[in-house]
């Protein structure tokens, strides 16, 4: 055995002993070098062209930053992008329904040609490929526009001036500026926004921001939310002021998950995530003009191609447990109804009924179907049904299912704090890789949902 | 119907939840029956190999003291300790043995570099780390506390001082003088600050004293010392002072600041940084650095904000906001207004 022998592990170990002499300056010294060898590069490579641009983008600066106008701007351009997400996505989002759903009478009419048993053809056909279907065509064509008119704002380098304006607020509750964004994110779509947390590069932040994330409604909670606005609270008002009074009913709700999602970040950075607030540095890049195809790419790919994929794994077992619900009798009754016969009480003591709740454990996997599922489960079918128009699902609602304004407006404050659904689940999971957290995520907003509603509940019949 | 499957659905889920292997609640009580079995015995280690440290044997009433357990359970539990092998009977008490000590470095290992992780990456206040990292310290492999030292950046000693164990078991011993011993003409570098009691620890930090610190004894007497660091003074029990201790200073280390912090920098004036606090540590040190924020870079004020806080700041043609808590530990020097590009812009 020669003592001078060199393996990897005896230069490993060299190194290890080497590190210890190196004293605790010598990162810093590193990094000093490092720059003054480049800034010797540049200054001998690089010819400045002036500084026309970065004029320019200081004053851009001074108006998006400034006391008076900063506030504005990015209401204006969040409500414009939700304005263009609801109303641009209507049209697609029939056209692929009607396709997707005339599809499944085709392919069910062939399973009956075929002579196969009613149940095959309904499962397959009416259960999982209607479940999908609803999905795909209530959520592809809102992300296919709010990523990316998000992604443009976002190579524009606008964003990080959002995240400038208001971390003075994340900072009071303990949290991260960049959270506004992955906030704003969240709009689109919870998973992709808890994806968006990357950008928060401090752990502790970082989980506050995925935590509380799902506080603000996502696409396929919008539906919910402005049938509800449109019927109850619209409908309130004469006609003249009925849509204004409708969006304003919804953006309020957007203001109390803002407002909810700042409480609980403050809460959690007291509590189980507690600390100072790590490194907070946040580059405000040169504005730029957005390059189209890249925007195309990440928003398409990387975002709402890989969202939809996780919403048809989890939608299809759902679209499943749906038929099968509604399909199966016990007794003299479809286990639906008697589900819904056994949350009943459950769902009067938040302010809701059986019908809600059992939408709601069904929607598990996506939000998309909790009206569907609701409308099948009243009107007693065996499968998730649109009602034509809001005037039928008023009539459905309210005279023929008693609904009050306190089931509307249990309902709207459930639908905004309940659990996130399984595809957020599934992406905490994949951003934490811890257990703890991933339960913390999904049960913390249910606890709170239940316990705001009963307490409406329980406050509006005492005074009402 | 009379002959419900429910009562034996029932009983068969119940049978399941019960001892259904590895997540059943009989396998979940067992498991969490070792755990806290484990953790006493790494608990027990560490007190005897810091009374070893100390030139003393570790007694019964010293474990159940520390542990908050009856003499009963020490005694029980050290018997079990000796039969395997982790303790031996030494003069006036216990003395750890080769595999006990191996053991017990491991433990201290994995609280100082947690310590360190709670300190630099989740940014815990040095008063909380203690606590935390006991909870977090059991259960982790050697593997995995490499991995975690490798993150860190391979840091030497813990948040207030203490040296961090090799894997390969070899502690550094702590070479420094107790501040209530120092002279008070020289100044010094605090090194190390006794994290336990925390009573004391607190005093120490209600007082303002970091690790890193280079402080100066202005007065003393019986009952308190009076100490600089160059801008302000520091009052201190001689008992608490006991907990702190120093180094002598490296040349060229000099007590006054001829320097503001980033965060009183006004609008319009072209500063140098002069150094980050080293307050200022691990993630948050690197972060800085990565933006450029290296001695003699150039800074100056872009962007000011309504609520104060962060502000955007110019650094090597590159625009960065930074909250007040951060830029307080960037130190730099006022230059001359100068006709520079960026002063003038702002």
């Amino acid at each position: 055995m020669s003592a001078s022998a060199t393996t990897p592990q005896s230069v490993l170990d060299r190194a290890d002993g080497l590190r210890r002499q190196l004293g605790a300056t010598v990162r810093d010294d590193m990094v000093a070098a490092l720059y003054e060898q480049s800034s010797i590069i540049v200054d001998r490579a690089v010819k400045g062209r002036g500084s026309q641009n970065w004029d320019l983008d200081q004053r851009i600066d001074r108006v998006v930053t400034s006391q008076i106008f900063g506030l504005p701007i990015m209401l204006l351009i969040l409500s414009c992008i939700f304005y263009l997400t609801i109303l641009g996505a209507n049209v697609p989002s029939a056209m692929l329904a009607s396709l997707l759903f005339s599809f499944e009478d085709l392919a069910a009419g062939w399973f009956d040609a075929l002579g196969a048993p009613w149940w095959l053809t309904g499962f397959i056909w009416h259960g999982v490929y209607r479940g999908l279907a609803w999905v795909i065509s209530v959520m592809l064509p809102p992300m296919a526009i709010f990523f990316p008119v998000f992604t443009i704002l976002e190579d524009l380098g606008y964003l990080p001036r959002v995240a400038f304006n208001m971390d003075w607020l994340f900072r009071k509750a303990g949290a991260h500026g960049k959270q506004a964004l992955t906030m704003a994110m969240g709009f689109g779509c919870n998973a992709a926004g808890v994806i968006a947390t990357r950008v928060i590069d401090s752990p502790r932040e970082r989980l506050i921001a995925i935590l509380t994330n799902n506080f603000v409604p996502c696409n396929g909670r919008y539906p919910t939310l402005i049938m509800l606005a449109v019927i109850f609270v619209g409908a309130a008002f004469p006609p003249a002021f009925a849509a204004v009074a409708a969006a304003g009913a919804v953006v309020g709700v957007v203001l109390l998950g803002v407002i909810m999602t700042l409480i609980v970040s403050w809460v959690l950075s007291k509590t189980v995530l507690q600390g100072e607030a790590s490194a907070f540095t946040l580059e405000l890049p040169p504005y730029r003009r957005p390059s189209i195809l890249r925007i195309l790419y990440t928003s398409l790919i990387d975002r709402t191609l890989f969202v939809l994929w996780r919403a048809i794994l989890t939608a299809a077992p759902a679209g499943a447990v749906i038929w099968i619900l509604a399909n199966v009798t016990w007794g003299d009754a479809s286990l639906a109804q008697h589900s819904v016969d056994f949350l009943e009480p459950f769902g009067w003591a938040l302010g809701l009924d059986g019908v809600i709740i059992l939408a709601y454990i069904i929607a598990i996997p996506a939000n998309e179907i909790v009206v569907p599922t609701m409308m099948m489960a009243y009107l007693g079918v065996g499968m998730m049904t649109e009602p034509t128009s809001y005037d039928d699902i008023r009539r459905i609602l309210v005279d023929e299912h008693g609904w009050t304004l306190l089931t509307a407006v249990s309902l709207m404050l459930f639908s905004l704090l309940h659990n996130p659904c399984a595809t957020t689940i599934l992406t905490i999971w994949k951003e934490t890789r811890s257990a703890r957290w991933t339960t913390i995520g999904a049960l913390l907003p249910l606890a709170i949902a239940f316990v705001v509603c009963f307490v409406v509940a329980a406050v509006w019949r005492l005074v009402a | 119907m009379i002959d419900s499957p429910m009562p034996w659905l029932v009983l068969a889920t119940v049978v399941a939840l019960v001892y259904w292997p590895r997540v059943g609640l009989a396998a979940l009580l067992s498991s969490r029956r070792d755990r806290l079995r484990r953790e006493l015995v790494e608990d027990a280690l560490k007190h005897v190999l810091s009374w070893e440290q100390r030139g003393k044997a570790a007694t019964l009433e010293s474990l159940s003291g520390a542990m908050h357990a009856s003499p009963t359970t020490v005694l029980q539990l050290c018997t079990d300790m000796q039969k395997r092998g982790l303790l031996h009977v030494a003069p006036g008490g216990f003395g750890l043995t080769a595999k006990g000590e191996q053991l017990a470095l491991h433990v201290v290992r994995a609280h100082r570099l947690w310590e360190r992780y709670l300190a630099d990456d989740a940014g815990l206040p040095l008063d909380k780390l203690h606590q935390a990292a006991e909870k977090a310290e059991h259960g982790l492999s050697a593997d995995y506390l490499d991995e975690l030292d490798a993150h860190l950046g391979h840091p030497q000693s813990d948040p207030h001082g203490d040296p961090i164990p090799t894997r390969d078991g070899h502690l550094e011993q702590l070479h420094a003088v107790s501040l209530a011993e120092w002279p008070s003409d020289k100044s010094a570098r605090i090194v190390h600050m006794e994290d336990e009691p925390t009573v004391v620890f607190q005093q120490i930090l209600a007082a303002g004293l970091r690790p890193g610190m280079i402080v100066r004894i202005l007065d003393q007497d019986e009952e308190r010392l009076v100490i600089s660091d160059g801008v302000n003074e520091h009052r201190l029990a001689p008992a608490v002072a006991a907990n702190i201790h120093v180094h002598p200073t490296e040349v060229g280390q000099s007590l006054p600041r001829v320097a503001t912090s980033l965060a009183d920098l006004n609008k319009g004036v072209v500063a140098e940084v002069v150094e980050i606090d080293d307050a200022c540590r691990g993630f948050s040190r690197r972060r800085l650095m990565d933006l450029g924020l290296t001695p003699g870079a150039k800074v100056s004020v872009v962007l000011d904000n309504t609520f104060g806080d962060p502000r955007a700041f110019r650094i090597r043609d590159t625009t960065i906001a930074l909250r007040a808590e951060q830029a307080r530990l960037i130190w730099v020097r006022p230059l001359a207004p100068a006709a520079d590009r960026e002063g003038v812009a702002a």
